[in-house]
């Protein structure tokens, strides 16, 4: 039989990516941590669009040491009786901040005018172990938290255990099952709402796109898509839903990484619609706008700034 | 541990034992939470200043 169909040149080619993708299960990669998950599409579909003026300097002592200054101008949101209207009361605040930046330890704090300090420290403990810690203090009582996260990574898992203040236990496990593809789950206790919940997680990518999906019993599910069309393009889309109280939300989004500016517009389908502008004028100077309408709610924020350093 | 014995053997003595201690957590608590809201940014700035290369004064006060 072989003499009557000569062996097709295309089926040896064929071979040889096969035994290339052979898996090496010993040899898997180590997954994102659990909390980056949706990294990519939270990069592009979750902006900060902000309303008003905002103006931040950032002045380098040393190569890890950096001070920075910011002023923001503009209407925050006060939480109102109904859904429909809100209401936004003027403010204006400076912050000063002080970052140190090293391979092996971060320590970024700030403190506003209204003498609320948000601090957070990061640092390697050894080569696997890594401690964070995060607080935001104010001058209230009980109204300041902070959170301990101690992550151990290890060749192809993470694992995290976090602490919070008013008794919040967390634990996290995220493992890469195959090169491209990694699960976890999460399990969380809180004191004061006793409340204890179970959240688990898959995460698949390749060079092109990355998707993931969470599930949680507190009620939250999520699902998203990010499509790496090319160097500069990508275009993401995240659906969400609670289970208990009905809620959907989805939105599409894209991300233009140009070489001077980066845009990145949505669409949400609680009819909000915004995009952020960043634009870099110069060597340092960054340029920024931002537009966020919501019709449902006839609520239309602009907003623009400039970062220098 | 001991305070679980305790609580075990005279009711009295081990709740007395676990008030103590977490009367101490809370004033130690407290006390961390003060400390880490108004000497922590000076801390940062303090290491920062420190290493190296070693920045100025001046470069820290001025505004350019």
């Amino acid at each position: 039989m072989a003499d009557l169909f000569p062996p097709l040149v295309t089926a040896q080619i064929d071979d040889k990516p096969k035994v290339d993708e052979k898996v090496d299960y010993s040899n898997l990669p180590c997954p994102v941590p659990y909390e980056e998950l949706h990294r990519e599409a939270y990069m592009s579909l979750k902006t900060d669009n902000f309303e008003g003026l905002r103006f931040d300097f950032t002045k380098g002592l040393n190569q890890k040491f950096a001070l920075c200054h910011s002023v923001m101008m503009g209407p925050t949101e006060v939480p109102s009786q109904s859904p429909d209207t809100t209401i936004k009361i003027p403010t204006a605040h400076y912050e000063f901040g002080a970052n140190y930046v090293d391979p092996k330890l971060m320590l970024v704090g700030r403190v506003m005018t209204d003498g609320r300090v948000s601090a957070r420290v990061r640092a390697d403990l050894t080569e696997k172990l890594m401690v964070k810690a995060n607080a935001m203090l104010t001058n209230e009582p009980h109204m300041s938290h902070g959170m301990f996260h101690f992550d151990y990574m290890g060749s192809d898992y993470r694992a995290q255990l976090q602490f919070g203040n008013s008794a919040l236990i967390g634990a996290s496990y995220i493992q890469s099952v195959t090169p491209r593809l990694s699960l976890g789950g999460e399990v969380f206790w809180a004191g004061v709402p006793r409340k204890s919940g179970v959240g688990y997680a898959a995460r698949y990518e390749t060079d092109k796109m990355v998707a993931s999906g969470q599930v949680a019993s507190t009620g939250l599910a999520v699902m998203n898509y990010v499509q790496k069309v090319s160097d500069k393009v990508s275009l993401a889309t995240d659906f969400s839903y609670n289970y208990f109280s009905r809620e959907t939300v989805a939105s599409v989004g894209y991300d233009y990484i140009l070489r001077q500016s980066r845009v990145r517009g949505k669409i949400d389908s609680n009819g909000v619609a915004s995009a952020l502008l960043e634009e870099r004028l110069s060597m340092g100077l960054n340029f920024l706008i931002s537009a966020e309408l919501d019709h449902k709610k006839k609520d239309y924020k602009f907003g623009f700034g400039l970062t220098v350093g | 541990m001991d305070s679980l014995k305790g609580k075990g053997k005279a009711g009295s003595k081990g709740a007395s034992k676990l008030d103590l201690l977490k009367e101490w957590t809370n004033w130690s608590l407290k006390k961390a939470k003060v400390a880490t809201h108004y000497g922590f940014i000076p801390l940062v700035i303090v290491i920062g200043m420190n290493s190296d290369p070693k920045p100025h004064l001046f470069q820290l006060l001025s505004p350019v």
